[in-house]
């Protein structure tokens, strides 16, 4: 017997047509047509599905009810201009309180920009650092050539075309020519309202021979419903230029955080990352790394502790372009309770990248029967003269090296404790950044309980 | 002679935790502070066991008598609360954790033995750590490396050592502590031994071993054979002797009658 079951139109306040211009409101003409593209991008593109091999352990439709979300709205929020300290929540000052030396900050408070801050010498060498929004209005050349075009674009995927199409706004740093930071620039992000959906993009263009380093750290308080936090991130490193990107996710319970990264390397530049996974329910990490001149190096570091059902998923790509580039991947996961941890990384050697440097680590940690780790590491190499090798452990605290540990004087806590920050410290003994260190070993020990 | 026992077992039966076979059949022992015994027995025979059992390890399970150290139960014990009340057991296969200094390590277990509002003070931990490593004539650079990882075999049993120089137990296991060493890592163990025994003349040792020839550096008061479970005869140093002459045929043979 078959029946028909009409279900009640349901109040779609999510990503309804209208969200684009009202998003794209006050935008110059060319980003509300790149806004426009998007979203049609967005509605043809099928939500990734687990039938295809790079979501195949993480499943968004049963996950993330995408259509009940509700986008940020940025005109509620305070303008850049007419900021104080008032408008950066208490969390986010505390966080700020632990960092040492910065260079600059940015503050980003349920997608909008609500301060910014870089020092005078800096802004005197030309050094940029703003709303991304702002820039964007300011008819910033760079943003129009290199926004959602050749790192991000649309064309990536759902997520990246939404975002294309949504994105409130984020922050925009571009340093000249030969110039050096002291101390790094610090974005610290805060999502407040639960069930809202949050676009931000970061776009970083580090020209030739400069050098910077740029800390995102994305909280939140918990959340009763699920709350995406969804950002696209684009490095571009130029000849001899350094970039140091790291994110430090520390969202509360019921945290999507979906982020895509991409980093392109050109001639004899450093591109280094690093993705710390701590908080949220979800966390879904894409990291494509493009080696584009011979000489680009990139440092690609994880590190992920999971507890209760928190559920991290990353999948990197190197991309070796040019020949004589070197990247290397390390990342290194712990995971109780029942969380569940996702590696999926792959180094791709194009053709005529001789002498190519790649190499691929991934470790897991398991410290309860119920939690599971899945590593795919992977290789496609389309040159005859390189250098590659991928490896991946799951290991589990076994009873001996408990007993071990025990037997000196260390409860089961305190072992376990000592076991997984040195386990996950090799990762940050590997990008000493300001504070970075301290902060993340802070925060895991936190997230042991706090047994001494 | 103090007559007090630092260590007594009685009628001790064990097994492994998931099995029924028991590796323990009713072993008796009495140890007093600042006396060496050695039990020696052929593979299979739970010399290892046993000292496993007094660590309180948990792949075996006692299953009856009682193993008492300086009057309490230690069974009813959490092998962190055998390690606080002062007993050290120097493993066989000592364990790796990479990421963990040595000085992080020794660190972490004398802070679990203070109280929880109680903060072990720096500057008097680098002071003992330099103190111990200077006693046993360890470089300072050994403290810095992470427990066990990459370690050659002799570095592994030198770094039991200078655990068990930090954290001063009252009662030493030495779980085969010899076996794989070359005779110059031997001596080098035998000196920390022998080194601790002189500070403290109280500390008593445990010494399980296949090899007679530790014995001619670590001076025992005591030598147990132990053979399927029991300890089938004890006496002074000259039953090693004995033992390295004539093997453990006639132990088997008297199992068989």
């Amino acid at each position: 017997m078959s029946r028909v079951v009409t279900e009640p139109e349901k109040p779609r306040a999510a990503f309804v047509t209208g969200a684009v211009p009202k998003a794209g409101a006050v935008d110059p003409d060319w980003l509300r047509g790149r806004r426009a593209k998007a979203w049609d991008i967005y509605l043809d593109t099928p939500l990734p599905s687990t039938r295809s091999e790079e979501w195949r352990y993480t499943d968004l439709s049963r996950m993330l009810p995408l259509d009940a979300l509700v986008p940020a709205d940025v005109s509620l929020a305070v303008p850049a201009a007419a900021n104080g300290d008032g408008t950066v929540p208490e969390p986010v000052r505390r966080a700020m309180a632990q960092d040492r030396h910065s260079a600059g900050r940015i503050v980003d408070v349920d997608g909008a920009i609500v301060a910014v801050e870089l020092d005078e010498s800096l802004t005197r060498q030309g050094v940029v650092l703003k709303s991304l929004r702002q820039a964007a209005r300011d008819g910033d050349p760079v943003v129009e050539s290199l926004l959602a075009t050749r790192a991000v674009p649309a064309s990536e995927g759902k997520f990246p075309a939404l975002n294309a199409a949504l994105w409130t706004d984020g922050v925009f740093l571009r340093v000249p020519a030969n110039v050096h930071l002291d101390g790094p620039i610090r974005l610290s992000r805060w999502v407040s309202h639960s069930g809202s959906a949050t676009f931000t993009r970061i776009l970083i263009v580090a020209e030739n021979h400069s050098q910077v380093s740029f800390v995102d750290e994305c909280l939140s308080p918990d959340f009763e419903s699920p709350t995406l936090v969804n950002t696209a991130v684009e490095l571009f490193s130029r000849a001899g230029a350094q970039i140091q990107y790291v994110s430090l996710q520390r969202m509360g319970k019921g945290g999507f955080y979906l982020a895509n990264q991409r980093t392109l390397a050109e001639r004899d530049s450093t591109l280094d990352t690093l993705n710390v996974a701590l908080g949220g329910s979800v966390g879904r990490v894409d990291l494509n790394a493009r080696l584009l001149g011979p000489g680009a190096n990139s440092d690609m570091l994880g590190l992920y502790f999971g507890d209760h059902d928190q559920h991290f998923d990353f999948n990197t790509s190197q991309d070796h372009v040019a020949p004589h580039a070197h990247s290397d991947l390390l990342y290194k996961g712990a995971l109780d309770d029942s969380a569940r941890g996702v590696f999926r990384g792959i180094i791709r050697v194009h053709e005529g990248a001789q002498g190519t440097d790649a190499y691929q680590t991934n470790r897991n940690l398991i410290l309860s029967d119920r939690a599971v780790a899945t590593s795919l590491p992977n290789l496609e190499i389309g040159a005859d003269d390189v250098r590659c090798s991928h490896g991946a452990t799951v290991g589990q605290l076994d009873a001996e090296s408990l007993f071990y540990l025990m037997s000196r004087g260390l409860n089961r806590e305190q072992a376990e404790r000592l076991v997984v920050l040195g386990f996950l410290g090799e990762v940050l003994s590997r990008l000493p950044l300001g504070g970075v260190t301290e902060k993340v070993t802070r925060a895991i020990e936190a997230k042991l309980g706090n047994v001494r | 002679m103090n007559d007090a026992a630092i260590l007594s077992v009685a009628g001790l039966r064990a097994k492994v935790a998931d099995e029924d076979l028991h590796i323990l059949k009713g072993v008796d022992l009495v140890i007093r502070p600042g006396e060496v015994h050695a039990i020696m027995g052929p593979n299979g025979s739970g010399k290892s066991t046993l000292a496993k059992v007094v660590a309180g390890h948990p792949a075996y399970e006692a299953t009856g008598g009682s193993v008492t150290f300086r009057g309490e139960d230690l069974l009813d014990m959490e092998p962190d609360e055998r390690s606080q009340a002062g007993v050290f057991m120097a493993f066989q296969y000592p364990v790796e954790i990479p990421g963990v200094s040595i000085a992080n390590f020794l660190r972490t277990s004398l802070q679990a033995r203070l109280e929880d509002d109680e903060e072990l003070d720096l500057f008097d931990f680098q002071e003992l750590l330099m103190e111990r490593m200077e006693l046993l004539d360890t470089d300072p650079s050994f403290a810095q490396r992470p427990v066990n990882d990459g370690f050659s075999g002799g570095e592994k049993k030198r770094n039991e050592i200078l655990q068990m120089a930090v954290l001063k137990p009252s009662l030493a296991l030495m779980d085969e502590t010899d076996s794989g060493l070359d005779i110059d890592a031997l001596k080098i163990v035998a000196q920390g031994v022998n080194t601790l025994r002189q500070e403290n003349p109280d500390m008593s040792v445990l010494l399980i071993t296949h090899y007679q020839r530790i014995l001619n550096y670590i001076i025992p008061d005591m030598v147990h054979v132990m053979f399927k479970g029991r300890i089938v005869e004890s006496g002074g140093p000259e039953v090693a002797m004995e033992l390295e002459a004539r093997g453990y045929e006639e132990y088997r043979k008297a199992h068989v009658a």
